[in-house]
Protein backbone atom coordinates (compact mmCIF):
# COMPACT_ATOMS: atom_id res chain seq x y z
CA UNK A 1 0.00 0.00 0.00
CA UNK A 2 1.20 3.40 -0.62
CA UNK A 3 1.26 6.10 1.97
CA UNK A 4 1.18 9.57 1.52
CA UNK A 5 5.01 11.47 1.92
CA UNK A 6 6.02 14.30 3.27
CA UNK A 7 5.24 17.47 1.49
CA UNK A 8 8.63 18.67 2.04
CA UNK A 9 10.14 15.19 0.02
CA UNK A 10 7.64 16.16 -2.73
CA UNK A 11 9.03 19.99 -2.65
CA UNK A 12 12.54 18.82 -2.88
CA UNK A 13 11.83 16.86 -5.89
CA UNK A 14 9.88 18.95 -7.38
CA UNK A 15 12.91 21.79 -7.37
CA UNK A 16 11.25 24.31 -4.78
CA UNK A 17 13.48 23.78 -1.62
CA UNK A 18 16.95 22.27 -1.03
CA UNK A 19 17.34 18.37 0.23
CA UNK A 20 19.43 19.95 3.18
CA UNK A 21 15.97 20.36 4.69
CA UNK A 22 15.29 17.28 5.19
CA UNK A 23 16.04 14.48 7.58
CA UNK A 24 18.36 11.76 6.81
CA UNK A 25 15.36 8.77 6.37
CA UNK A 26 13.58 11.45 4.13
CA UNK A 27 16.81 12.21 2.10
CA UNK A 28 16.64 8.11 1.19
CA UNK A 29 13.18 8.60 -0.08
CA UNK A 30 14.07 11.41 -2.23
CA UNK A 31 17.11 9.43 -3.75
CA UNK A 32 15.47 6.01 -3.92
CA UNK A 33 12.49 7.97 -6.39
CA UNK A 34 15.65 9.28 -8.05
CA UNK A 35 17.23 6.25 -8.64
CA UNK A 36 13.79 4.11 -9.79
CA UNK A 37 13.73 7.51 -12.04
CA UNK A 38 17.00 6.85 -13.49
CA UNK A 39 16.39 3.22 -14.04
CA UNK A 40 12.96 3.80 -16.04
CA UNK A 41 15.08 6.37 -17.87
CA UNK A 42 16.81 3.88 -19.91
CA UNK A 43 14.96 2.58 -22.69
CA UNK A 44 16.94 1.35 -25.57
CA UNK A 45 16.87 2.77 -28.98
CA UNK A 46 14.34 1.35 -31.62
CA UNK A 47 16.83 1.10 -34.94
CA UNK A 48 15.56 1.89 -37.40
CA UNK A 49 12.25 4.71 -36.32
CA UNK A 50 14.06 7.63 -38.00
CA UNK A 51 14.54 5.71 -41.44
CA UNK A 52 11.12 4.38 -41.26
CA UNK A 53 9.66 8.22 -40.45
CA UNK A 54 11.98 9.57 -43.04
CA UNK A 55 10.72 6.86 -45.84
CA UNK A 56 6.89 8.33 -45.14
CA UNK A 57 7.42 11.84 -45.10
CA UNK A 58 9.60 11.51 -48.29
CA UNK A 59 6.69 10.06 -49.96
CA UNK A 60 4.66 12.77 -51.84
CA UNK A 61 1.38 13.69 -50.20
CA UNK A 62 -1.62 11.81 -52.66
CA UNK A 63 -4.52 14.72 -52.83
CA UNK A 64 -7.79 13.80 -51.92
CA UNK A 65 -9.16 12.46 -55.47
CA UNK A 66 -6.45 10.28 -55.38
CA UNK A 67 -6.76 8.65 -52.34
CA UNK A 68 -10.54 8.26 -53.10
CA UNK A 69 -9.99 6.87 -56.43
CA UNK A 70 -6.98 4.28 -54.68
CA UNK A 71 -9.92 3.89 -51.92
CA UNK A 72 -12.09 2.58 -54.42
CA UNK A 73 -10.62 0.57 -56.13
CA UNK A 74 -8.36 -0.98 -53.46
CA UNK A 75 -9.89 -4.48 -51.71
CA UNK A 76 -10.68 -3.77 -48.34
CA UNK A 77 -11.92 -6.65 -45.95
CA UNK A 78 -15.78 -5.77 -44.48
CA UNK A 79 -16.55 -7.57 -41.34
CA UNK A 80 -20.59 -7.84 -40.85
CA UNK A 81 -21.81 -9.67 -37.43
CA UNK A 82 -25.24 -10.48 -37.64
CA UNK A 83 -27.35 -12.70 -34.93
CA UNK A 84 -28.55 -15.94 -36.67
CA UNK A 85 -31.97 -14.92 -36.75
CA UNK A 86 -31.00 -11.73 -39.38
CA UNK A 87 -28.62 -14.15 -41.43
CA UNK A 88 -31.52 -16.81 -41.99
CA UNK A 89 -33.97 -14.17 -42.90
CA UNK A 90 -31.59 -12.65 -45.18
CA UNK A 91 -31.19 -16.03 -46.43
CA UNK A 92 -34.62 -16.46 -47.05
CA UNK A 93 -34.95 -13.27 -49.12
CA UNK A 94 -31.84 -13.85 -51.07
CA UNK A 95 -33.61 -17.48 -52.01
CA UNK A 96 -37.09 -16.00 -52.80
CA UNK A 97 -35.73 -13.26 -55.05
CA UNK A 98 -33.42 -15.85 -56.90
CA UNK A 99 -36.00 -18.68 -57.26
CA UNK A 100 -39.05 -16.67 -59.02
CA UNK A 101 -41.73 -18.96 -60.95
CA UNK A 102 -41.45 -19.15 -64.32
CA UNK A 103 -42.13 -16.13 -66.76
CA UNK A 104 -41.80 -13.54 -64.14
CA UNK A 105 -38.05 -13.21 -64.18
CA UNK A 106 -35.72 -11.19 -67.13
CA UNK A 107 -35.46 -13.44 -70.34
CA UNK A 108 -33.14 -16.20 -69.80
CA UNK A 109 -29.86 -15.55 -72.05
CA UNK A 110 -30.46 -16.64 -75.35
CA UNK A 111 -27.72 -18.63 -77.65
CA UNK A 112 -26.93 -16.97 -81.21
CA UNK A 113 -30.57 -18.39 -83.18
CA UNK A 114 -32.91 -18.68 -80.32
CA UNK A 115 -35.86 -16.08 -79.65
CA UNK A 116 -38.64 -15.98 -76.81
CA UNK A 117 -41.89 -16.86 -78.38
CA UNK A 118 -44.57 -15.40 -76.42
CA UNK A 119 -47.88 -17.34 -76.87
CA UNK A 120 -50.75 -15.59 -75.21
CA UNK A 121 -54.90 -16.65 -76.19
CA UNK A 122 -58.07 -16.05 -74.73
CA UNK A 123 -59.95 -18.44 -73.44
CA UNK A 124 -62.86 -17.70 -71.08
CA UNK A 125 -64.24 -20.89 -70.10
CA UNK A 126 -61.06 -23.15 -70.56
CA UNK A 127 -59.59 -24.99 -67.37
CA UNK A 128 -56.44 -25.49 -69.01
CA UNK A 129 -54.69 -23.89 -71.99
CA UNK A 130 -51.45 -25.97 -73.55
CA UNK A 131 -49.57 -24.87 -76.83
CA UNK A 132 -48.23 -27.37 -79.44
CA UNK A 133 -46.14 -28.32 -82.20
CA UNK A 134 -43.48 -29.76 -83.91
CA UNK A 135 -40.97 -27.87 -81.35
CA UNK A 136 -42.89 -30.33 -78.21
CA UNK A 137 -43.57 -32.98 -80.66
CA UNK A 138 -47.14 -31.76 -80.54
CA UNK A 139 -47.58 -33.04 -77.06
CA UNK A 140 -50.37 -31.03 -74.72
CA UNK A 141 -48.81 -31.98 -71.88
CA UNK A 142 -45.21 -29.81 -72.84
CA UNK A 143 -46.03 -26.84 -72.64
CA UNK A 144 -48.84 -25.47 -70.81
CA UNK A 145 -50.22 -21.59 -70.81
CA UNK A 146 -50.82 -20.07 -67.12
CA UNK A 147 -53.75 -17.91 -66.22
CA UNK A 148 -52.06 -16.60 -63.05
CA UNK A 149 -54.75 -13.96 -62.12
CA UNK A 150 -57.87 -16.43 -63.85
CA UNK A 151 -59.07 -13.39 -66.47
CA UNK A 152 -59.41 -15.95 -69.06
CA UNK A 153 -56.43 -14.67 -70.64
CA UNK A 154 -53.60 -17.61 -71.03
CA UNK A 155 -50.10 -17.01 -71.62
CA UNK A 156 -46.41 -18.97 -72.30
CA UNK A 157 -42.78 -17.81 -72.97
CA UNK A 158 -40.96 -20.83 -74.79
CA UNK A 159 -37.31 -20.53 -76.42
CA UNK A 160 -37.45 -21.76 -79.75
CA UNK A 161 -35.15 -21.86 -82.26
CA UNK A 162 -35.41 -18.99 -84.58
CA UNK A 163 -37.52 -19.51 -87.91
CA UNK A 164 -41.41 -20.40 -88.43
CA UNK A 165 -43.40 -22.56 -86.07
CA UNK A 166 -46.41 -24.00 -86.72
CA UNK A 167 -48.36 -24.48 -83.69
CA UNK A 168 -52.10 -24.93 -82.47
CA UNK A 169 -53.58 -24.32 -79.08
CA UNK A 170 -55.38 -27.40 -76.81
CA UNK A 171 -57.72 -26.46 -74.62
CA UNK A 172 -59.31 -28.44 -71.60
CA UNK A 173 -56.73 -31.26 -73.16
CA UNK A 174 -58.82 -31.95 -76.10
CA UNK A 175 -60.22 -29.42 -78.16
CA UNK A 176 -57.67 -28.47 -80.67
CA UNK A 177 -57.81 -24.27 -81.72
CA UNK A 178 -56.36 -22.57 -84.05
CA UNK A 179 -54.78 -18.76 -82.45
CA UNK A 180 -57.32 -16.35 -84.28
CA UNK A 181 -54.85 -14.19 -83.31
CA UNK A 182 -52.24 -15.12 -85.43
CA UNK A 183 -50.64 -13.08 -88.30
CA UNK A 184 -50.89 -16.33 -90.77
CA UNK A 185 -52.19 -19.91 -91.20
CA UNK A 186 -51.34 -23.10 -93.03
CA UNK A 187 -53.56 -25.81 -93.73
CA UNK A 188 -52.28 -28.66 -91.27
CA UNK A 189 -53.65 -31.29 -94.29
CA UNK A 190 -56.85 -32.50 -92.01
CA UNK A 191 -58.59 -29.64 -92.72
CA UNK A 192 -57.56 -27.49 -90.08
CA UNK A 193 -55.29 -24.04 -90.01
CA UNK A 194 -52.01 -24.09 -88.13
CA UNK A 195 -50.93 -20.78 -86.76
CA UNK A 196 -47.52 -19.68 -87.87
CA UNK A 197 -44.97 -17.56 -85.76
CA UNK A 198 -42.05 -16.43 -86.47
CA UNK A 199 -39.11 -16.48 -84.02
CA UNK A 200 -36.49 -14.18 -84.10
CA UNK A 201 -33.20 -13.92 -82.82
CA UNK A 202 -33.47 -12.86 -79.04
CA UNK A 203 -37.05 -11.34 -78.53
CA UNK A 204 -40.70 -12.75 -78.42
CA UNK A 205 -43.32 -12.28 -81.39
CA UNK B 1 20.93 21.54 -29.79
CA UNK B 2 23.13 20.33 -32.11
CA UNK B 3 25.94 23.59 -32.52
CA UNK B 4 25.24 24.50 -36.44
CA UNK B 5 21.83 22.37 -36.65
CA UNK B 6 19.96 25.51 -35.68
CA UNK B 7 17.35 26.38 -33.13
CA UNK B 8 13.75 24.44 -33.34
CA UNK B 9 12.25 27.32 -35.05
CA UNK B 10 14.98 27.62 -37.64
CA UNK B 11 14.98 23.67 -38.51
CA UNK B 12 10.98 23.78 -38.99
CA UNK B 13 11.30 27.52 -40.84
CA UNK B 14 13.76 24.66 -43.34
CA UNK B 15 10.81 22.17 -43.44
CA UNK B 16 7.92 24.57 -44.92
CA UNK B 17 9.95 25.89 -46.61
CA UNK B 18 10.64 22.43 -49.02
CA UNK B 19 13.55 21.33 -47.41
CA UNK B 20 12.03 17.70 -46.19
CA UNK B 21 15.29 16.35 -44.81
CA UNK B 22 15.57 19.02 -42.18
CA UNK B 23 12.86 17.07 -40.36
CA UNK B 24 15.21 14.35 -39.90
CA UNK B 25 17.34 16.61 -37.21
CA UNK B 26 13.98 17.05 -35.29
CA UNK B 27 13.74 13.13 -35.35
CA UNK B 28 16.89 13.01 -34.14
CA UNK B 29 16.97 15.93 -31.42
CA UNK B 30 13.53 14.14 -29.89
CA UNK B 31 13.79 10.35 -31.04
CA UNK B 32 15.09 9.51 -27.80
CA UNK B 33 12.77 11.10 -24.85
CA UNK B 34 9.68 10.19 -27.08
CA UNK B 35 10.38 6.74 -27.21
CA UNK B 36 11.54 6.31 -23.66
CA UNK B 37 7.48 8.52 -22.72
CA UNK B 38 5.61 6.21 -25.12
CA UNK B 39 7.80 2.93 -24.21
CA UNK B 40 6.73 3.78 -20.35
CA UNK B 41 3.46 5.04 -21.30
CA UNK B 42 2.91 1.49 -23.17
CA UNK B 43 4.84 -0.56 -21.23
CA UNK B 44 5.82 -2.14 -25.31
CA UNK B 45 8.99 -1.08 -27.09
CA UNK B 46 7.46 -1.92 -30.10
CA UNK B 47 4.19 -0.29 -29.67
CA UNK B 48 6.49 2.42 -28.47
CA UNK B 49 8.01 2.81 -31.38
CA UNK B 50 4.82 2.84 -33.56
CA UNK B 51 3.08 5.28 -31.62
CA UNK B 52 6.29 7.52 -32.07
CA UNK B 53 6.41 7.11 -35.71
CA UNK B 54 2.98 7.98 -35.87
CA UNK B 55 3.58 11.07 -34.17
CA UNK B 56 6.30 11.99 -35.91
CA UNK B 57 4.72 11.36 -39.53
CA UNK B 58 1.70 13.45 -38.14
CA UNK B 59 3.56 16.07 -36.68
CA UNK B 60 5.39 16.31 -39.94
CA UNK B 61 2.01 16.33 -42.20
CA UNK B 62 0.43 19.31 -39.69
CA UNK B 63 4.09 21.26 -39.17
CA UNK B 64 2.14 24.63 -40.64
CA UNK B 65 0.23 24.20 -37.60
CA UNK B 66 2.71 24.36 -34.98
CA UNK B 67 1.68 27.88 -33.48
CA UNK B 68 5.39 28.21 -31.49
CA UNK B 69 7.92 26.34 -33.37
CA UNK B 70 10.16 27.17 -29.97
CA UNK B 71 8.21 24.89 -28.42
CA UNK B 72 8.30 22.02 -30.84
CA UNK B 73 9.08 19.74 -27.73
CA UNK B 74 5.97 19.98 -26.50
CA UNK B 75 3.69 20.10 -29.28
CA UNK B 76 5.40 16.97 -30.40
CA UNK B 77 5.33 15.00 -27.07
CA UNK B 78 1.55 16.11 -26.98
CA UNK B 79 0.90 14.25 -30.26
CA UNK B 80 2.60 11.41 -29.25
CA UNK B 81 1.06 11.15 -25.62
CA UNK B 82 -1.85 11.23 -27.94
CA UNK B 83 -0.76 8.11 -30.17
CA UNK B 84 0.14 6.79 -27.02
CA UNK B 85 -4.03 7.28 -25.46
CA UNK B 86 -5.14 5.53 -28.59
CA UNK B 87 -3.06 2.58 -28.46
CA UNK B 88 -4.15 2.25 -24.83
CA UNK B 89 -7.58 2.87 -25.67
CA UNK B 90 -7.28 -0.23 -28.08
CA UNK B 91 -5.87 -2.23 -25.96
CA UNK B 92 -7.55 -4.73 -23.90
CA UNK B 93 -8.02 -3.84 -19.76
CA UNK B 94 -5.17 -4.63 -17.99
CA UNK B 95 -2.88 -5.37 -21.21
CA UNK B 96 -0.30 -2.31 -19.52
CA UNK B 97 0.48 -4.69 -16.85
CA UNK B 98 4.39 -5.55 -17.76
CA UNK B 99 4.00 -9.34 -15.54
CA UNK B 100 4.82 -11.33 -18.78
CA UNK B 101 7.34 -9.13 -20.28
CA UNK B 102 11.07 -8.87 -19.73
CA UNK B 103 11.87 -5.46 -18.61
CA UNK B 104 12.96 -3.25 -21.31
CA UNK B 105 16.50 -2.76 -20.13
CA UNK B 106 18.72 -5.50 -22.05
CA UNK B 107 19.75 -7.85 -19.04
CA UNK B 108 22.86 -8.43 -18.20
CA UNK B 109 24.72 -11.59 -16.96
CA UNK B 110 26.11 -10.67 -13.28
CA UNK B 111 24.22 -10.71 -9.56
CA UNK B 112 24.13 -7.09 -9.37
CA UNK B 113 22.63 -6.84 -12.75
CA UNK B 114 19.98 -9.36 -12.37
CA UNK B 115 18.95 -8.03 -8.63
CA UNK B 116 18.46 -4.53 -10.88
CA UNK B 117 16.32 -6.04 -13.03
CA UNK B 118 14.45 -7.44 -10.38
CA UNK B 119 13.89 -4.24 -8.99
CA UNK B 120 13.23 -2.71 -12.53
CA UNK B 121 10.58 -5.16 -12.82
CA UNK B 122 9.02 -4.70 -10.04
CA UNK B 123 9.05 -0.81 -10.86
CA UNK B 124 8.09 -1.11 -14.25
CA UNK B 125 4.69 -3.41 -12.90
CA UNK B 126 4.37 -0.60 -10.18
CA UNK B 127 4.07 2.18 -13.31
CA UNK B 128 1.89 -0.29 -15.50
CA UNK B 129 -0.68 -0.49 -12.45
CA UNK B 130 -0.64 3.39 -12.35
CA UNK B 131 -3.82 5.34 -13.89
CA UNK B 132 -2.55 6.20 -17.33
CA UNK B 133 -2.82 10.15 -16.40
CA UNK B 134 -0.52 9.40 -13.19
CA UNK B 135 1.73 6.86 -14.85
CA UNK B 136 1.78 10.01 -17.66
CA UNK B 137 2.36 12.85 -15.44
CA UNK B 138 5.54 10.86 -13.67
CA UNK B 139 7.18 10.03 -17.09
CA UNK B 140 6.87 13.27 -18.17
CA UNK B 141 8.39 14.59 -15.19
CA UNK B 142 11.01 12.55 -13.50
CA UNK B 143 11.92 10.61 -16.72
CA UNK B 144 12.20 13.51 -19.34
CA UNK B 145 12.62 16.12 -16.36
CA UNK B 146 9.76 18.63 -17.50
CA UNK B 147 8.86 21.61 -15.60
CA UNK B 148 5.33 21.81 -14.27
CA UNK B 149 4.53 24.33 -17.24
CA UNK B 150 6.20 22.00 -19.71
CA UNK B 151 3.85 19.20 -18.79
CA UNK B 152 0.57 21.64 -18.36
CA UNK B 153 1.53 22.48 -22.56
CA UNK B 154 1.41 19.06 -23.31
CA UNK B 155 -1.20 17.46 -21.56
CA UNK B 156 -3.84 20.53 -21.32
CA UNK B 157 -4.04 19.65 -17.10
CA UNK B 158 -3.59 22.68 -14.43
CA UNK B 159 -0.53 22.11 -12.62
CA UNK B 160 -2.03 21.60 -9.27
CA UNK B 161 -3.81 18.58 -10.85
CA UNK B 162 0.02 17.12 -12.83
CA UNK B 163 1.48 17.96 -8.99
CA UNK B 164 -0.80 15.84 -7.35
CA UNK B 165 -0.47 13.10 -10.27
CA UNK B 166 2.79 13.02 -9.95
CA UNK B 167 3.01 13.01 -6.11
CA UNK B 168 0.57 9.75 -6.01
CA UNK B 169 2.78 8.15 -8.59
CA UNK B 170 6.03 8.81 -6.44
CA UNK B 171 3.82 7.51 -3.35
CA UNK B 172 2.89 4.37 -5.79
CA UNK B 173 6.38 3.55 -6.81
CA UNK B 174 8.00 4.44 -3.26
CA UNK B 175 5.53 1.49 -1.83
CA UNK B 176 6.72 -0.65 -4.85
CA UNK B 177 10.31 -0.35 -3.80
CA UNK B 178 9.43 -0.89 -0.02
CA UNK B 179 7.83 -4.26 -0.88
CA UNK B 180 10.75 -5.37 -2.92
CA UNK B 181 13.18 -4.81 -0.05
Amino acid sequence: MSQDLDPRIHRVLDGELDRAALRPDERTQVERLEAAARALSDVPAAPGLADRVMGVIRRPIRSPVERFRQWLTARHPVTVSLRPVYSVIIAVLLIALLWRGPGSGPAPLLGEHEGVAQFVARFPEAHSVAVVGAFNDWRPEATPLSDDDHDGVWDARVILPTGSHEYMFVVDGERWVSDPMAGRYVDDGFGRQNAVMEVRPGRSE
Amino acid sequence: MTAGEGSDAEIIARVLSGDVEAFGVLITRYEAGLLRFAARMLGSRDAAADAVAEGLVRAYRHLASCRDPARFRTWMFRIVANRCKSHLARRPVGDVSLDDAPPLAAPENTDAAFERNDQLERLERALGNLAPEKREAFVLKHLDGMSYEEMSAVTGERIPTLKMRVHRAREALLAALKESR
